[in-house]
């Protein structure tokens, strides 16, 4: 029954593996956009605020970032869950972690998101 | 937690110390390294950005400092941690498929030697922008 019971198992570990490799190929992706329509395209460029509002007035470039975050925030947090739970006294405390990189992921993504908001509006 | 319980984990007999690593295990140290040190710069980024959101006049000066050399330079040692990272990240998702575990050395230097390409040819696009010219500190 040894199957049954590793297939039963209520664990986020799976799931946080499955989703960690599927944001890392969205993220080469996304990174390769940003790093080549951001930076080698424009290297160089001064940067104003009127220069990224410009570049933000694409629904393109604010499809790219803010997918980035999210991607990101998912990501190195899920990432960093994976190198405390090899510490013995995380390991020992999975839902407090849990619950702790969530709740700090949801509210950087929050605020990711509203801090971008004054360079789209103008 | 102790300084002593981590003698173990780093001491001479582990596997950890330097000369005990081989080529995966060094992969794996420098895939941790560089996630967490990107991790810290999302934190950064955010805390910058949040900087920069406040007033114009902010923004402007502090994009003034990061055209600064030194700033570009550190930039481009960004890059180079996400290029490992990812780079190193394809020969683990490659592994996950079933894929090049017997020649999991030679796959980390093919990778190894496509991250060196993509490092060379960032680091020169930047020297060729003139980014590096001018005062460092």
């Amino acid at each position: 029954m040894t199957e049954n019971k590793i297939a039963t198992t209520k664990t986020a570990g799976s799931w946080a593996w499955f989703f960690q490799r599927l944001s890392a190929v969205l993220l080469v992706v996304l990174l390769a956009a940003h790093i080549f329509l951001d930076h080698y395209d424009e290297v160089g460029a001064e940067i104003t605020v009127g220069w990224v509002h410009a570049r933000l007035g694409e629904l393109l470039f604010i499809a790219i970032d803010y997918s980035m975050l999210a991607m990101v925030l998912f990501h190195g947090l899920n990432g960093t869950r994976t190198v405390l739970f090899d510490f013995d006294m995380f390991a020992k405390r999975k839902k407090a972690v849990d619950i702790g990189l969530w709740v700090l992921g949801i509210a950087m993504l929050v605020w990711g998101i509203v801090i971008l908001w004054p360079f789209i509006a103008g | 937690m102790k300084i002593g319980s981590f003698k173990w984990l780093f001491g001479r007999n582990s596997e950890f110390w330097p000369t005990n690593m081989k080529t995966g295990m060094w992969a794996w140290v420098g895939h941790r390294l560089t996630g967490l040190i990107l991790v810290v710069y999302v934190f950064m980024h955010l805390s910058f950005l949040t900087q920069a959101s406040l007033s114009h006049e902010k923004f402007d000066s502090l994009m003034e400092v990061t055209a600064q050399p030194a700033f570009v330079f550190m930039d481009f040692l960004l890059v180079c941690a996400v290029i490992y990272h990812a780079m190193n990240g394809f020969r683990v998702v490659l592994f996950d498929l079933g894929l090049g575990i017997r020649k999991q050395k030679l796959v980390f230097w093919v990778m190894m030697a496509i991250a060196a390409v993509l490092v060379i040819v960032g680091f020169w696009v930047l020297l060729d922008a003139g980014l590096f010219n001018g005062e460092w500190l």
